[in-house]
């Protein structure tokens, strides 16, 4: 085996060290009808020569972002991802280290962390981060367990349409048992109704979430949203997209009292939908009630200046039932591949990134538009995603025919709202050239005509 | 050599008008954003970021990262982590591009390559668990004893017990997370007490257990390193009460191939496949917490699952084992595997998309490596490890469970803090002076200034010999020394008193 040492010697030696007279003595402690007694029926060993086509073959057999162009959005998106993210995030000191109990011997990866945690502050505006949670979704559920802390008696959690219906659905999970509600808000126009959220929301309301931009890309009226929470005494919980902030208001500038996100858009790729950055930012206030790794700075017995995982009398390894919250392992290392996606974009380069993502969606949305078979769905102005409407009502045969062309053209809302059964979610990250929107245009408004001739 | 110069707060090297990343022109018409959207949402300049160049964030974050220990530079014997050796084709297969730039949201028909490997994963965790369903949601163990939980909860709600099931035992031995996971999924929790050697008491187990027990979850082996002697009758006895049992699988690496929480009687467990299975710990993250569950559970797993439609062939045709032999069918059908979100009884989510792919793409790399002799072959040399460190350092500190252990063990600094006043704390600071990562200390709470070592399987002993000399040389320095240790590290021990009454969680700028 690749991995292990041991020698028959060394057995020996070791054996006569414990004590033992083989290794299965060391087993005698499980009783024998416990045991097996049979081998794992699993596939037999793989050198790494086998193992690496294996992996090829099966990945080859993959379409991907890399052999098509991909337009799909919702919560996962193809930005690019600079190399210096890869480098740090292959050093092995970094990744290959634990949760940085030991401070005297994990001083680089506690500096990343309280990096992160600025970094995020400065992105966000809100006073504090925490060093990452599990992804976008549980880090939202996690900020709806806060609220409903904070909250005391209050049971109510106001969730609109236009937040992803995983992170909606995942909140429902979080919240089944225990004593909580979650009440759902129609969005028939793609945006929050501030009037209609207001006539929802009532003292029994722990908190508010805003999605912004929204699931459908939308951007939503933050300053009205955050007022009307506000008045009932609600928590205002923002999802944002990173990105965004390279235009966007940030959550703190809105008076959002915990900003939660999917991070992995800050220099991690797709990866089917995992392992990802969940991003979590609160008022200073909510620290103490605030779930997962925090570190800060403090000082050795030198005086010089460290850096140490603090506040652990919220976490499970101190107080067990009377944690914040049960997380254990986090996602650190995309928390450090963030750090540095951050440093390399710096203000500007998030700015034109951003910028680029409004402008190209536009684009394609105009194109597609300018179809006799498409229509926006929504008239709010979006950022880098945008909902279009097939007059055709044929969805799924555009997909199927923009897929065999190479195009991971959009995602199909029916699952999630029927009403929207005719619709398509498209995204435009800064990745997407003119050259490939105007094919993709060509393959969708072109089927039409290619189905109508073929009528004809 | 350190650099501290470079390793000072990027905001600290920051200037303006430096940058690193550039963006291509843009290639469509545009317009002023004014134009674009209101002027209510749109910030008057984009976040204050530090200003710096690529070379400058290389030296940084490289100087800060070798002021860390790492498996790959140190032996890091930290208990209930299983630090073992991350393989570097696990890295370079997660990183090929046909995995990692995979939207979640593809359809099932482009992504049959993913899926066979996630389909493959499912039956492999369940074989090994001996429990036939499985969900690879969970993003980490802790989130996985949260779905089981959830999916207990709902099995009993079913079955019209949850008002009257409300309390999850757990052994006052535990990981934290099992207490914290069984409140946040709404059960009240009943600590239960461990004699000296981590096995459960009889006696104080049977006062607690009614039925009013929804739940006990158990580790086994033990968070002293010890199978739990008991398994079999607590198993029978929190069924005959009606209640579940939950495997806590952060201890699988002493016990792939030998025996089966399924067989011992759990109804439930999650993996840590960053700890059996080799994902690496990212500096705390990332892990995966997949569960397999019985079948009168499955119903309750979350959504979605992978399925096999009908019964085509594989995905690709490379060697599969006798009884996963397919005939060769290459290029594919179009949907073998697909995801199935049609599960009435489901719990629902615990978080977006499938799970962390990537740490299961690992271990799946790992399993199929090792096959199955191969998983057997690191269980029993994980297990030999252990004993022989524990021969080696019972000598120098007590190890309060006895001469035996599985891939684990808990030795007491409870002697050496009467006789000289060095504390466990001490010990684990002065071993990083030798170049050792400390064990995990002071847990199990149950044992006085416990040390828990795990030394894993990819050891030598050699290194294990070496680890016990510096051990027992530590016991015999002045304890003036050992409360100052570390000594050779890049900073001394941080006061955690001040960080935790004035924090300071984020750097002060202007
Ligand atoms: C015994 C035990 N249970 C549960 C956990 C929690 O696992 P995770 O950190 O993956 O959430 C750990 C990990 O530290 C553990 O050692």
């Amino acid at each position: 085996m690749p991995y292990l040492y041991n020698t028959p010697e060394d057995q020996r030696e070791m054996l006569a060290a414990i004590g033992a007279e083989s290794v299965d003595d060391l087993f005698a402690p499980i009783p024998d009808d416990l045991k097996l007694g049979r081998a794992l029926q699993l596939p037999a060993a793989m050198c790494e020569l086998e193992l690496d086509q294996h992996l090829r073959e099966l990945a080859s057999a993959n379409q991907h972002a890399g052999n098509a162009v991909c337009f799909l959005g919702g919560g996962s998106y193809d930005h690019f991802v600079p190399a210096v993210c890869d480098v740090i995030g292959s050093r092995s000191e970094f990744y290959t280290s634990y949760t940085p109990y030991q401070a005297e011997a994990s001083q680089g990866n506690l500096q990343a962390m309280f990096e992160y945690q600025s970094l995020i502050t400065r992105l966000t505006g809100m006073e504090v981060s925490n060093s990452s949670l599990y992804d976008g979704a549980s880090a939202a559920a996690e900020a709806v367990l806060m609220a409903l802390h904070a909250g005391g008696k209050r049971t109510k959690i106001v969730a609109p349409a236009s937040l992803h219906p995983e992170y909606r659905q995942t909140i429902a999970t979080y919240l089944e048992c225990i004593d909580a509600e979650l009440v759902t808000l129609p969005c028939p126009a793609g945006v929050i109704d501030a009037d209609e959220l207001a006539a929802a929301v009532d003292g029994d309301t722990a908190a508010v979430l805003l999605q912004q931009p929204n699931f459908f890309g939308c951007v939503e009226d933050a300053d009205r949203v955050a007022a009307v929470a506000k008045d009932a005494g609600a928590l205002l919980i923002s999802v944002f997209d990173p990105i965004s902030l390279g235009i966007l208001k940030r959550p703190g500038d809105y008076g959002a009292n915990i900003a939660v996100a999917e991070g992995h858009t800050l220099g991690t790729p797709m990866s089917y939908g995992g392992p990802y950055l969940g991003i979590m930012a609160c008022d200073q206030s909510l620290v103490r009630r605030m779930p997962g790794r925090i570190v800060g700075e403090t000082t050795d017995r030198r005086g010089n200046k460290c850096f140490v995982l603090t506040l652990q009398t919220r976490e499970q390894h101190i107080r067990r039932d009377k944690a914040t919250s049960n997380v254990c392992s986090n996602q650190a290392l995309f928390a450090v591949r963030a750090a540095a996606y951050l440093s390399q974009a710096g203000p500007q380069g998030l700015k034109e990134t951003a910028e680029l993502c409004l402008h190209k969606s536009r684009y394609l949305a105009e194109q597609l538009c300018a179809s006799e078979r498409f229509s926006m769905a929504f008239e709010a102005p979006t950022f880098k995603e945008f909902v279009i409407r097939d007059r055709d009502n044929d969805v799924a045969g555009l997909l199927q025919q923009a897929r065999s062309a190479g195009y991971l053209a959009g995602l199909p809302l029916g699952g999630w709202y029927p009403e929207l059964s005719d619709c398509l979610l498209i995204a435009v990250t800064e990745k997407r050239t003119k050259a490939e929107m105007d094919a993709l245009v060509g393959v969708l408004a072109g089927s039409r005509h290619a189905r109508l001739a073929a009528v004809d | 050599m350190r650099n501290t110069r470079d390793t000072q707060l990027l905001f600290v090297l920051s200037k303006p008008g430096r940058r690193a990343g550039r963006l291509p022109a843009c290639d469509v018409p545009t317009a002023d954003i004014a134009e674009l959207l209101p002027t209510a949402a749109v910030a008057d300049a984009p976040p204050a970021l530090p200003e710096v160049t690529e070379p400058q964030i290389i030296r940084h974050f490289l100087n800060l990262s070798t002021q860390n220990m790492s498996v790959d530079t140190h032996f890091y014997p930290l208990g209930s982590c299983t630090m073992k050796y991350n393989p570097k084709r696990n890295e370079r297969a997660a990183a090929m591009p046909g995995f990692a730039d995979l939207h979640p949201l593809s359809p099932d028909a482009a992504v049959q390559g993913m899926l066979h490997v996630l389909y493959e994963m499912q039956q492999y965790l369940s074989e090994i668990s001996g429990l036939p369903a499985c969900s690879l949601q969970p993003a980490a163990g802790a989130h996985g004893e949260y779905a089981a939980l959830l999916v207990a909860a709902a099995y009993f709600r079913d079955r019209g017990e949850l008002e009257q099931r409300r309390r999850v035992l757990v052994p006052d031995n535990a990981h934290g997370t099992n207490p914290a996971s069984a409140v946040m999924a709404g059960f009240d929790t009943v600590a239960v007490k461990t004699l000296p050697n981590g096995g459960v008491d009889m006696d104080d187990f049977r006062g607690k257990l009614d039925d009013r027990t929804a739940v006990l979850m158990i580790t086994n082996p033990n968070t002293v390193g010890i199978f739990e002697p008991n398994m079999r009758v607590i198993a029978d006895e929190v069924h005959a009460a009606g209640g579940l049992v939950y495997l806590d699988g952060a201890n699988m690496n002493a016990i792939l191939g030998i025996t089966r929480p399924g067989d011992f009687g759990a109804d439930m467990q999650h993996y840590n496949p960053h700890k059996t299975f080799s994902g690496p710990h990212g500096g705390g993250g990332p892990g995966a917490g997949p569960i397999c569950v019985t079948d009168a559970l499955a119903p309750y797993l979350p959504a979605p699952i992978v399925e096999r439609v009908g019964s085509g062939s594989s995905v690709v045709g490379s060697q599969e084992s006798e009884h996963n032999a397919a005939a060769t069918n290459y290029p594919l059908p179009p949907t073998l595997y697909r995801l199935s979100y049609d599960r009435p009884k489901s719990i629902g989510r615990v978080r977006s998309f499938f799970g962390n792919v990537g740490v299961l793409l690992r271990a799946y790399c790992y399993i199929r490596t090792h096959g199955p002799d191969g998983l057997k072959r690191v269980s029993e040399n994980a297990v030999l490890n252990a004993n022989y460190l524990l021969s080696r350092v019972k000598h120098i500190l007590p190890v309060p469970q006895g001469d035996r252990c599985m891939h684990e063990f808990v030795a007491s600094g409870s002697k050496i803090k009467k006789e000289k006043g060095v504390a466990a704390m001490d010990i684990a600071k002065r071993l990083l002076d030798y170049g050792y990562h400390a064990p995990t200390v002071y847990f199990p709470l149950t044992v006085p200034e416990a040390i828990m070592v795990e030394p894993t399987e990819t050891e030598s002993k050699e290194t294990l010999d070496a680890f016990a000399a510096a051990l027992f040389r530590i016991t015999e320095e002045s304890p003036e020394l050992l409360h100052e240790a570390p000594h050779s590290t890049p900073i001394s021990r941080p006061d955690e008193v001040q960080a935790a009454r004035s924090p300071c969680l984020c750097a002060r700028w202007d």
